[in-house]
């Protein structure tokens, strides 16, 4: 069992608003399948769901997409972000895009606390890319996607 | 009036506390259940306690409970504001003592709504249209 | 931006098809709002809004887009509290022989009114009483949505009470769906405020909240006065916080009578009106 492309979609959407208002949109970016996620410099976070519905939620995004939510959450300069911040914002917005993913499909299960890195995203060798949405804001990159047990 | 923030995220608390400060509440935090408890053990009861579920150490849901079962703090108001938004979650949560639910993500207005649900919007303060 | 002539045209056409002024100042509200219907047809806003001229369905659309409003669960919160506290126990007390209310949501947009209101009906109606609440709307996509009374979290996140979201309202998907028997309830019917008031009947309670202010003077002065025969003798009318009939003509502003309610102020038909009315 998958999520619904439309659904992560619009979870992601629900989240970014929230977050960021409504100033500039996600724009649907075509990413040929199989590619990894490409920004320059990247911050990805993840956290894992267990028990109903087995799966990892995990979100990559360009550096200055995670430096700029990060200001607008914690109120301050985008300059004025340091690694630590960028870590904590980051996983806060993996745990929500998670926390809505896991209640579309069957429980109950249980959210993990996010896993936060800088770079792109390792994944392990025992899951599959379920469900994968790469998108633009203002331009730069920002990836989510889904995995589950091979 | 006064509320804790219990969120394991800097950047949810900050998002929090500047909600709750524009009307006029000051604020205490802590990163978990936990941290949490401790303070209120050592006298530093709020009026109203936002809490998140999923967090190190103690959970949001453990912290509710233990709140309940202390007659000294019957007076916190509990309102749960969490990613946890399956209906059995909310329900759980209610059942254990919590007076309202926040699912995240959520808009400034939800919070301000759901305050003034609980009577807690001091005066001056209109409810957003 | 919009071209200003653009604007006025779409202006033109929303108050011929409903009444409704967009002044001047609007233009953001009808930029954004007509953006994704343009951007649908694959044209930009001035080409749309030029097409509007023969093209029916959208003008329908366009009308829809342009007359919802932001709601919100037991919005502003005292008026709700008001029914509750005031009116409902004094209904109940002059309808114990009839053991029936009628409610009317005028200007319902997404339903938030009228089921927030169905559910203080649910838990506050003794044993014995129906009830039926009449909701309209001038938008069709409006009472659609209404009809199937789903809503997304963003929606029930706002002014629900957590236990009346779990009480009243089940999961599905993404969306949370409201009771089936809530939904019998609500009856739905599309209606322009500013056109004759037919087959609704009389009602108890007349929720007309914040849409009078869409509309010119003259037009509000109009919907006040053919209010008043839909109200039943002893029933209440509500307005929203920024509305009041004090900037109506001398002999309409006397026909309602405000009643402050905690701190609402509800409006009741003046018993003069019996007098002026009788050998009509």
């Amino acid at each position: 069992m998958t999520p619904e492309l439309d659904d992560v979609l619009a979870v992601t959407e629900d989240v970014w608003t929230a977050l960021l208002g409504e100033t500039a949109p996600l724009v649907p970016r075509g990413v040929p399948a199989g590619t990894p996620f490409d920004a320059t410099g990247a911050w990805s976070a993840a956290t894992t769901v267990s028990g109903g519905w087995p799966g990892v939620v995990t979100v990559e995004l360009d550096e200055t997409v995670a430096r700029q939510l990060t200001a607008r959450m914690l109120d301050l300069p985008a300059d004025a972000t340091g690694d630590g911040d960028i870590a904590d914002a980051v996983g806060e917005l993996v745990n929500m895009v998670g926390g809505n993913i896991k209640s579309l499909m069957p429980g109950p299960s249980v959210l993990s606390l996010p896993s936060v890195a800088a770079g792109r995203a390792a994944f392990a060798s025992d899951v599959v890319e379920a469900c994968r949405l790469d998108l633009l804001w203002q331009g730069a990159p920002l990836r989510v996607s889904v995995h589950v047990p091979a | 009036m006064r509320a804790m923030i219990i969120d394991d995220s800097r950047a949810m608390r900050s998002i929090l506390r500047r909600i709750v400060s524009n009307l006029d509440f000051e604020t205490t935090e802590a990163e978990h259940g936990q941290a949490a408890l401790d303070l209120l053990q050592a006298g530093d009861v709020p009026d109203l306690c936002l809490v998140d579920w999923n967090m190190p150490v103690m959970d949001g849901y453990t912290f509710i409970t233990q709140v309940r079962a202390n007659p000294a703090w019957r007076d916190i108001t509990l309102m749960m504001v969490t990613t946890e938004s399956e209906q059995r979650q909310i329900v759980r949560a209610l059942a254990a003592g919590a007076h309202e639910y926040v699912i995240k993500p959520f808009t400034p207005d939800a919070i301000v709504d759901k305050l003034a649900l609980l009577g807690l919007l001091p005066e001056g303060h209109e409810v957003p249209a | 931006m919009t071209a200003p002539s653009a604007f006025a045209s779409v202006s033109a056409l929303v108050r011929k098809e409903t009444s409704m002024v967009y002044d001047e100042g609007k233009e953001y509200l009808v930029e954004a709002r007509l953006t994704p219907l343009a951007t649908a047809r694959g044209l930009g806003l001035e080409q749309y809004v030029a097409r509007l001229a023969f093209d029916a369905d959208e003008r329908r659309k366009v009308v829809d887009a342009l007359t919802i409003n932001e709601t919100s669960w037991f919005r502003d919160h005292s008026p709700y509290q008001a029914f509750t506290d005031v009116m409902l126990p004094s209904l109940l007390e002059q309808r114990a022989l009839t053991r029936r209310l009628r409610i009317w949501s005028a200007a319902c947009s997404s339903g938030q009114e009228a089921y927030s209101i169905a559910m203080l009906l649910d838990q506050h109606l003794p044993a014995g009483w129906s009830h039926e609440i009449v909701a309209t709307d001038i938008s069709t996509a409006m009472l659609d949505r209404v009809r199937n009374g789903r809503y997304s979290q963003v929606e029930v996140n706002r002014g629900l009470p957590a236990t009346s979201l779990v009480r009243y309202f089940t999961r599905v998907g993404r969306e949370w769906e409201i009771a089936e028997r809530l939904r019998e309830r609500v009856r739905v019917q599309h209606l322009n405020l500013a056109a004759p008031y037919v087959g609704l009947g009389t009602f108890d309670v007349i929720w007309l909240r914040n849409v009078l202010i869409y509309f010119d003077a003259a037009t509000k002065a109009d919907i006040l006065r053919r209010m008043l025969p839909m109200l039943a003798p002893d029933g209440y009318l509500l307005l929203g916080s920024s509305e009041t009939t004090l900037d109506l003509p001398p002999d309409l502003a006397a026909a309602w009578q405000r009643e402050q309610i905690g701190r609402v102020p509800a409006y009741r038909r003046a018993p003069a009106m019996s007098l002026t009315s009788t050998g009509a």
